[in-house]
């Protein structure tokens, strides 16, 4: 998938099909890799072909090991994620709907939303210990404040006449939160979603080669200490293609229904 | 006095900061109105029409005065007054019978009381074929009815539509109208209906009640009995819109005076996101506009 059709529209793609291309375009780079691999510059140990590599791959998918980190990574990232999704939305529409919060909690939020997430490892080990825990605290709290930011903006855009409209049939207090604010910001609260989710992938990997506990961001560890650069790559390759899968298939979805649902496409 | 009128605005003021001054858009609006009327109020644009008819909904506080409501002071907004906005304010994440499901749903009615009472109404105002469908695929004028249901749902005493009619070509309007006639008819709401256009207020209201420019005030009454139903071009009713307009044209000339000026602010503010309603452009509100208001009074 090309830079443009990723953050584009698929509008693009469909006037005119680049499939074509894409494919020469990858099996010439992996050839250029396997050519600049055998020409023996470099020893193979620093520079694995996409053969090891592969070989690599196939290796850990049979034995587990890539399945198990895979899902060690994503099961931290999804409760780490639920957190900051809830916490964020609660945040959100407080901001949105207080002002002398948004005033006092929103202008710290902005602020510690500047921190990237591999910059609360430290407190995350402090204060939970090599643990699931101390990582989930790293991933959530450093996708909190994109969700919050983007729910704050979300609920702000909300047309009066809605909220008006809820309140004159009766809906107030969590009603009007469950059914209008939420559904009302939903538009931009996935573009927090995605961007909590963007945060949250890079955290885990991040907080997980620095806990090494577990996890691809672990594997990424261990094949440094080992030397073993294939098997980095290999990882590597998976972890970009988990990226894309769920950018491609989870958001893009979600996406595409609530916009055909507005009428927004 | 021995009867409770429905509602009543009992000397309703309201005032606007428009940059560094305040303007007067409400100069002490009294209104009485009983149950089972048909209020339409016209004025010229800008008057505070709009935002009265929000200050009666609850949805805006009045400065100054009190609304009453069979009796009873009201300042909070709620089912009893239910309110059909300009532009509908339907709820695009929602299909057309959740949208007229959404007040009942709130108010905790289950879920088949729910279904029994909106297929009534969808099919009342026609809908039922579009019952699944989202907002943005109707017509304004679909949209319009699915707002009219969602309020009706409520079973309000009283039902206040703020020009819910003008974005409307000329055809679905008649229609509406007619059909907007045959509902009060057949469920007897007390409605107030705000509107700038003459002809819309003589073909619907029992009583139009025609205000002035700001500060405005209920200039005059006018009862209106013709039979019904009533169509914009009954001959009869021209002589009636004739009467409207003779009330309202000093008013529009007084704001022509002042170069439309600023209280296209005061109803801009009420309806943001209602750009085409025709609104006076809103520029120029100095001393023009204080030397108006020493004149209207």
């Amino acid at each position: 998938m090309s830079l443009s059709a990723a953050t584009a529209s698929s509008s693009s793609s469909r006037k005119r099909s680049y499939a074509p291309h894409k494919i020469a375009f990858y099996i010439g780079l992996v050839a250029v890799w396997q050519l600049v691999a055998m020409s023996g510059v470099w020893p193979s140990n620093i520079f694995p072909s996409p053969y090891e590599v592969g070989e690599d791959l196939v290796y850990g998918a049979l034995d587990g090991s890539l399945l198990h980190g895979f899902a060690t990574s994503m099961w931290r990232l999804a409760v780490g994620l639920s957190i900051s999704i809830a916490g964020g939305i609660a945040l959100g529409i407080i901001m949105a709907r207080r002002e002398a919060f948004n005033q006092t909690v929103g202008s710290l939020v902005l602020g510690l939303q500047s921190i990237p997430s591999i910059a609360w490892v430290p407190l995350g080990i402090l204060w939970f210990g090599l643990t699931d825990a101390g990582i989930i605290f790293v991933i959530a709290i450093g996708a909190v404040f994109a969700v919050t930011i983007n729910t704050y903006t979300g609920v702000k855009n909300i047309q009066p006449h809605y909220i008006e409209a809820a309140r004159n049939m009766g809906a107030t207090g969590g009603r009007l939160i469950t059914d209008v604010l939420i559904p009302a910001a939903f538009p931009y609260m996935i573009s927090g979603f995605k961007q909590g989710w963007a945060f949250a992938w890079r955290g885990v990997i991040g907080a997980e080669l620095l806990f090494s506990y577990l996890g691809l961001g672990y594997m990424l560890y261990v094949g440094r200490s080992l030397n073993d650069i294939s098997q980095i790559i290999a990882v590597m390759l998976v972890i970009m293609a988990t990226g894309l899968a769920v950018d491609a298939v989870l958001f893009k979805k979600l996406e595409l229904k609530v916009m055909s649902r507005w009428g927004l496409r | 006095m021995t009867t409770v009128a429905k509602l009543e605005a009992r000397g309703i003021t309201k005032y606007f900061e428009h940059e560094s001054h305040r303007l007067q858009a409400l100069g002490g609006v009294n209104l009485k109105v009983e149950s089972g009327d048909f209020v339409c109020l016209v004025g010229p644009s800008g008057c505070g029409k709009s935002t009265f008819l929000r200050i009666v909904a609850g949805l805006e506080k009045p400065d100054g005065g009190q609304i009453l409501f069979d009796g009873r002071p009201v300042t909070e907004t709620g089912p009893t007054r239910i309110m059909v906005f300009q532009e509908g304010a339907l709820f695009p994440w929602l299909t057309v019978r959740d949208n007229v499901e959404f007040g009942l749903k709130v108010s905790g009615v289950p879920r088949e009381k729910r279904a029994e009472i909106s297929e009534r109404y969808l099919d009342m105002m026609q809908l039922t074929k579009f019952a699944g469908s989202y907002t943005h695929q109707l017509s304004t004028g679909m949209k319009q009815r699915v707002a009219i249901a969602r309020a009706l749902v409520m079973d309000p005493d009283v039902l206040l539509m703020d020009e819910p009619f003008a974005a409307l070509d000329a055809q679905t309007r008649d229609l509406l109208l007619v059909e907007t006639q045959l509902i009060w008819a057949r469920t007897k709401k007390t409605i107030m209906f705000v509107t700038h256009n003459v002809a819309e207020a003589a073909v619907l209201g029992t009583k139009v009640a025609v205000f002035s420019n700001r500060p405005s005030v209920v200039k005059r009454e006018i009862p209106n009995d013709f039979p019904r139903p009533r169509v914009p071009d009954d001959k009869e009713l021209i002589d009636f819109q004739h009467e409207i307009l003779r009330e309202l044209r000093p008013e529009v000339r007084k704001e022509d005076d002042v170069g439309a000026a600023a209280g296209a602010a005061a109803e801009e503010t009420t309806d943001a996101g209602a750009a085409s309603a025709g609104k006076e452009d809103d520029a120029d509100a100095g001393e023009k506009d204080k030397k108006k208001e020493g004149r209207t009074q």
